[in-house]
C-alpha cells in the first residue's frame, strides 16, 4: 500500500510538473490556433538560459526563476511579430511547419554554441534532500517544482477568470470572431499572449534545470507528451492541460511501476482512448476542436 | 631496396605538390618511383559523430588527436618516413547506420582514405566494418562498445581498440561485487544497446558471486526516472547499476540524487565518459563508479600529452581522444614499418603487437579477434574537482587479461 | 414581382471593380442614392452596389438599402437569399465584397470588425453569440462601451431582471430565449447606435417573440437603428417601418410597412410559410 501512495504521490508530482509545461502550449492554441511545435525547444531555452545565466553571471536559481520567463516573453514576442504573425491567416499548417523548423534552428543553435553534452546545474540550496513520511518518500525538490507549478497554474487560471484581461483572452478563444464584431481588437492581444505562452514554456524549462539532463535535444522527446496532454485535455483548454498533466504523471507512475517498458505508450493509449471517446478532449470544445 | 629509397624520396617530394593539387582525383600522377604509397600519400578518414551525443566525447577534436599522431610520426622519422604526405578527411554520420555506411563508401572510394578511425555508435559501427571488409581497407574503431566488432562482424581489416561492453561488465560489474557490492538491481534503456549490457552485466554480476534482484528497463529516451528509481531501491540492494547513456544517464543520476536512495545504495553506471561527468558537474557524480579506458591525470605520460591535447583545444581529453591518437600514430608506424599503405601489409605488422604507448598499457593487438587489449581503470568520481576536468579518482588498474579475457569465440577471420 | 421593379430599388452600382476583397475607397462620396425614395432624413447605414462572393459564388449582387436612426428595417427571403452575408458584411466580418458601405457618413471599406463595432455597430448573431466559458454578466460587461447613450449595467438588469438573477451563469446556460436578452442587452450596453439582428425571433415562445418586439420597439424610441433579418413575417409588421425583400442575393421589393401588411398573405406564401 505504501509503495501504492508512493507511485500516487511521485505521478502527482511530476505531473504538477506537465500542467505547467503543457500550459503554455494550450494558452497558445487556445487563443491563436497554433500548434506550436517549438514550445519543446523554448522549454530547452529556457533551461539553457538559466544554466548559463549560473555559470557565466552566477545569476542562481531563484533570479532565474523570474528573469527567463522576462527573456522568453521578449523572444515570444519577436517570434509572433517577425514569424507566426505572417501565417496565421492561412492553414493552421504552415505555422506548424514554421515553428517546427524554428525547432531545429533552435536546437542546432545551442549545440553549436553550447555542445552536446549538457549543461550542469544544481539544486537549488535547501531542497537537495528528501521528504519522508513513513515509508513515503519525495524528493524535496519534486514537492517544490509540483507545488510550484500547480501555483503559476493557478495564477494563470485566476488571471483568466477574475481579470478582464482573462475575459477578453477567454472571449477570443472561444470565438475570434465574434469578439472581434463585439468591438475587440483581438489581434492586439496575439502578441503578448503568444509572449506569455513562450515565457511558460521558458518557466518550464527553469524548473527542470535542477533535476533534468540541460542539452539541446532535451525538449525534443518531451513535447510529444506535452502534446499527449494537451490532446487528453483538449487542445486550447487550460483547465483540460492542468487534469491531463496531472492524469498523465500518475499513468505515467504506475506504467512505471507496474509495466515499466510500456511506460511511456500507456500515456499515448490514454490519449487515443480520450481522443476516441471525445475528439475534443476531456474538456475540449466541438468548436475548437 | 635501399638504392631505389633515395630515388622514391626524391619523387615522393616532388609529387606531394602535385597530388595536392589533383587532389586525389583517380589516375592522378603515378610516379614511378613511388608504388609504395598509393595515391603518393597516406590518407586518415575520421567518420564520426560532430553534432550529435558522441560530438565532445571524440567528435571535432578527434582530428585535433589524428594530427598529433601525424606531428609525432614526422618528428620521429622525419626524412625517413614512409608517408610523406598525409592528410586527414572527416566525415559526420550523425549516429546512422545508412550515413555511416555511404559516407565510409565515399571515404574509402573517393577521398582515397587508407584507414578510417573512430566511428562511434554500435550500428554505424557496424555498417563500416561491412565496407572495410568489401573494401580490403582499415579500419580501426574506437568509440563503438558493441562486442560484434570483434565477434559476429570481425574481419582481417578491422581493429577495435579502446573498450566494449564486456570490458565495462568486467572492469564495473566484476570489480564492484567483488569489493562487497553483492546485491544488485539494474535500470536500463530497452534498446540493443541496453539490453546488451544488462545482459553483460548481470552475467559478470553472477560470475562475481553477486546477485541481480530485478532488471528493470525503461523507455528510450526518457525524462522522468523518479519513479523507475523508486522501484531500483526496492529489495534493498547495495548496488544500483544504470545502463544509461548521454542524456538519459544525466536525467537518471540527477533524479537519483534527489531519492531516499542518494547515500545509502551505490550507484554504478554501465557506460560513463569523462563529457559526462563535466556536463552534469562532478558534485552530481560524486562516488559513482564506472570502467574508463584512460584517463588524462592519471600518470605523467598521460597529463603531459593533455597539456598539448589543451594547448590546442582548450580542453582536457577524453578517453577516446587519446585512443584516436593511439590507433592513428600505431596505424602509420605500421605503414613504416610495412613500407607501404598496402591494407595487407600494415595489417601483417599491426596483427599481434605489443604495444605501450599513451594510450595503450599493456597493449596487444589480438591477433585472433583484432581486439586491442590493455589495461582498463576502475574509476570512482571525485566529490570536488581540484581544476576543471580533473573528475576521477582511479581506483584499481583492470590488467588487461583480466579485463579482455579470452579472444571472442564468435569471431572467425577469413 | 418582376425584375423591372427589382431594379428600380437597387442601388447603383458606383465601385470600380478593383477585385472582390477590397472595396474602391472613394466610391463613398459616389453613393449617392440614385432613385427616387422619399426623403427619410439622415441615413445611419448606407449600402449601395453591395456584391458578396464566397469563392466564385456569388451570394449578393448590387444590394443597396438604408437605414435612418430610430428607424426598423427588415430583410426578408427565403433561405440562402443572401441576408445573413448582408449583414455580415456590414459588420465587417465578411469581406470579399464590392460596393460601399457607410456609416454615419463614414466609408468602412478599410475598417475592421472590431473598428466598425466600436463606431457603433451592434451584432446579435443568429445563435446568439453567447460566451459559454464567461458567465452571464461577463458576457455583458465584455464589448467596450462606444457610446455615452449607452445603458449602465443597473438599467439593463432593470430591463431584463432575469439577467440579474443569472449573472453569475455560465452564458450558455440560459433558455434559448434568455440568450437572445443577453445577445440584445450587451449591444445596448455598449452603446450601439446600429443593430444587426439576425432573426431574434427564430424558435422562441410567443411571449417572449413578444417581449423581443417590446425590446426593440423601446430601442427605436431612443434613436437606434435597426437592421433585422426576419422570417417571421407577422412579427416583422408588428416592429418594422420598411421591408427589403432579397431573393438570390438581389433587392426584389422595398415596402413600406403598410404595403407589406397588405400584402402579407402573398409574401408568406412566397416564402414557403
Amino acid at each position: 500500500m505504501s509503495e501504492f501512495i508512493q507511485y500516487t504521490l511521485q505521478g502527482l508530482a511530476a505531473g504538477g510538473f506537465y500542467a505547467l509545461s503543457a500550459l503554455g502550449l494550450a494558452v497558445i492554441f487556445g487563443v491563436l490556433g497554433v500548434v506550436n511545435f517549438s514550445h519543446g525547444a523554448c522549454y530547452m531555452l529556457g533551461a539553457v538560459i538559466a544554466a548559463v545565466l549560473l555559470a557565466e553571471l552566477q545569476v542562481g536559481f531563484w533570479v532565474a526563476l523570474l528573469v527567463v520567463p522576462i527573456l522568453m516573453f521578449g523572444f515570444g514576442v519577436l517570434m509572433e511579430r517577425l514569424l507566426v504573425r505572417w501565417l496565421l491567416a492561412l492553414d493552421p499548417l504552415y505555422n506548424f511547419l514554421l515553428t517546427f523548423g524554428l525547432t531545429l534552428i533552435l536546437v542546432e543553435a545551442v549545440k553549436q554554441r553550447y555542445g552536446v553534452s549538457g549543461l550542469p546545474y544544481e539544486v537549488p540550496a535547501g531542497l537537495g534532500g528528501q521528504v519522508s513520511v513513513g515509508s513515503v518518500n519525495l524528493s524535496a525538490y519534486a514537492i517544490f517544482a509540483c507545488v510550484f507549478s500547480v501555483a503559476v497554474c493557478l495564477a494563470v487560471g485566476l488571471l483568466l477568470t477574475r481579470t478582464r484581461i482573462g475575459m477578453i483572452v477567454r472571449a477570443s478563444t472561444e470565438a475570434p470572431e465574434r469578439t472581434r464584431a463585439l468591438g475587440i481588437n483581438v489581434g492586439r492581444w496575439v502578441t503578448p499572449v503568444f509572449g506569455f505562452g513562450i515565457a511558460l514554456a521558458g518557466l518550464a524549462g527553469v524548473l527542470a534545470a535542477p533535476t533534468r539532463a540541460i542539452t539541446a535535444e532535451m525538449g525534443s522527446n518531451f513535447i510529444i507528451i506535452l502534446f499527449a496532454v494537451v490532446v487528453i485535455g483538449g487542445l486550447g483548454s487550460i483547465l483540460g492541460a492542468v487534469v491531463a498533466g496531472l492524469l498523465v504523471g500518475l499513468v505515467e507512475a504506475y506504467g512505471i511501476a507496474y509495466a515499466p517498458t510500456y511506460a511511456q505508450i500507456v500515456i499515448f493509449v490514454l490519449m487515443a482512448l480520450v481522443v476516441l471517446v471525445r475528439p475534443s478532449g476531456l474538456f475540449g470544445r466541438e468548436e475548437v476542436a | 631496396m635501399r638504392s631505389r629509397t633515395v630515388q622514391s624520396t626524391v619523387a615522393i617530394a616532388a609529387s606531394a605538390s602535385l597530388a595536392l593539387a589533383a587532389c586525389g582525383g583517380a589516375g592522378g600522377p603515378q610516379s614511378g618511383g613511388s608504388t609504395k604509397l598509393t595515391d603518393d600519400k597516406v590518407v586518415l578518414g575520421l567518420l564520426n559523430d560532430q553534432s550529435g551525443v558522441y560530438k565532445d566525447l571524440s567528435g571535432p577534436n578527434s582530428k585535433v588527436a589524428l594530427e598529433m599522431a601525424i606531428d609525432d610520426y614526422k618528428a620521429k622519422y622525419g626524412e625517413k618516413a614512409v608517408a610523406k604526405t598525409i592528410e586527414v578527411v572527416t566525415a559526420d554520420h550523425q549516429n546512422k547506420a545508412d550515413i555511416a555506411n555511404s559516407k565510409a563508401q565515399e571515404m574509402y572510394d573517393r577521398q582515397k582514405a587508407d584507414v578510417i578511425l573512430d566511428v562511434p555508435n554500435s550500428a554505424a559501427a557496424l555498417a563500416v566494418a561491412t565496407q572495410a571488409k568489401n573494401k580490403k581497407k582499415l579500419y580501426l574503431n574506437i568509440g563503438a562498445g558493441t562486442t560484434a566488432l570483434t565477434g559476429a562482424s570481425c574481419n582481417k581489416y578491422t581493429f577495435h581498440w579502446a573498450y566494449n561492453t564486456a570490458v565495462l561488465a568486467r572492469g564495473t560489474a566484476g570489480t564492484i561485487t567483488q569489493e562487497g557490492g553483492t546485491s544488485w538491481n539494474i535500470v536500463y534503456p530497452d534498446y540493443a544497446f541496453g539490453q546488451d549490457m544488462n545482459k553483460s552485466f548481470s552475467a559478470e554480476v553472477a560470475t562475481a558471486g553477486g546477485s541481480v534482484g530485478q532488471s528493470i528497463a525503461s523507455p528510450f529516451p526518457s525524462d522522468n526516472f523518479a519513479t523507475f528509481i523508486t522501484k531500483a531501491g526496492e529489495g534493498s540492494p547495495k548496488v544500483v547499476g544504470s545502463m544509461h547513456a548521454g542524456g538519459d544517464l544525466i536525467n537518471f543520476v540527477k533524479q537519483f540524487n534527489q531519492s531516499s536512495l542518494k547515500g545509502k545504495v551505490q550507484l554504478a553506471v554501465g557506460l560513463m565518459f569523462i563529457t559526462d561527468i563535466h556536463s552534469l558537474g562532478v558534485d552530481q557524480f560524486a562516488g559513482t563508479q564506472f570502467t574508463d579506458a584512460w584517463y588524462w591525470n592519471f600518470d605523467e605520460q598521460n597529463k603531459k600529452w593533455a597539456d598539448r591535447f589543451k594547448e590546442k583545444t582548450n580542453t582536457r581529453p577524453s578517453f577516446a581522444h587519446a585512443a584516436n591518437y593511439s590507433a592513428a600514430m600505431n596505424y602509420l608506424e605500421a605503414v613504416q614499418e610495412a613500407g607501404t599503405d598496402d591494407a595487407d601489409a600494415v595489417v601483417g605488422k599491426l596483427e599481434g603487437k605489443k604495444i605501450n604507448d599513451v594510450f595503450l598499457r599493456n597493449g596487444e593487438i589480438r591477433k585472433a579477434d583484432h581486439a586491442v587489449t590493455h589495461d582498463v581503470y576502475l574509476a570512482k568520481v571525485k566529490s570536488s574537482a581540484p581544476e576543471e576536468w580533473d573528475y576521477e579518482d582511479i581506483e584499481k588498474t583492470i590488467p588487461a587479461a583480466e579485463a579482455y579475457g579470452e579472444a571472442n569465440p564468435a569471431c572467425s577471420m577469413s | 414581382m418582376s425584375d423591372d421593379r427589382s431594379r428600380t430599388t437597387t442601388g447603383t452600382r458606383t465601385t470600380e471593380q478593383t477585385g472582390h476583397d477590397a472595396p474602391a475607397p472613394e466610391a463613398a462620396g459616389a453613393g449617392s442614392p440614385a432613385v427616387a425614395e422619399p426623403d427619410r432624413g439622415a441615413r445611419m447605414l448606407e449600402v449601395s452596389g453591395l456584391s458578396a462572393w464566397y469563392g466564385e459564388a456569388r451570394v449578393l449582387t448590387e444590394v443597396g438599402i438604408d437605414v435612418a436612426p430610430g428607424e426598423v428595417v427588415t430583410l426578408v427571403g427565403r433561405n440562402g437569399a443572401g441576408k445573413t452575408t448582408l449583414l455580415r458584411s456590414v459588420m465587417g466580418l465578411h469581406r470579399q465584397t464590392e460596393g460601399t458601405i457607410t456609416f454615419d457618413g463614414t466609408d468602412l471599406a478599410k475598417r475592421s470588425a472590431d473598428a466598425r463595432a466600436r463606431a457603433g455597430i451592434g451584432w446579435v448573431p443568429d445563435d446568439r453569440g453567447i460566451y459559454a466559458s464567461l458567465t452571464v454578466a461577463e458576457n455583458l460587461l465584455l464589448p467596450p462601451v462606444v457610446h455615452p447613450d449607452a445603458w449602465p449595467l443597473e438599467r439593463v438588469y432593470e430591463f431584463f431582471p432575469v439577467l440579474r438573477e443569472r449573472r453569475d451563469f455560465p452564458g450558455t446556460r440560459l433558455s434559448g430565449g434568455e440568450q437572445q436578452m443577453l445577445a440584445m442587452a450587451r449591444v445596448l450596453r455598449m452603446g450601439s447606435r446600429l443593430l444587426l439582428l439576425d432573426e431574434p425571433s427564430e424558435g422562441l415562445a410567443p411571449v417572449i417573440v413578444q417581449r423581443i418586439g417590446e425590446i426593440i420597439r423601446e430601442i427605436k424610441g431612443q434613436g437606434v437603428g435597426v437592421l433585422l433579418v426576419e422570417q417571421n413575417v407577422k412579427f416583422a409588421a408588428t416592429v418594422a417601418d420598411r421591408h427589403y425583400l432579397l431573393a438570390q442575393g438581389r433587392v426584389v421589393e422595398h415596402l413600406g410597412n403598410d404595403d407589406f401588411r397588405a400584402r402579407e398573405g402573398e409574401l408568406l406564401t412566397y416564402l414557403g410559410m
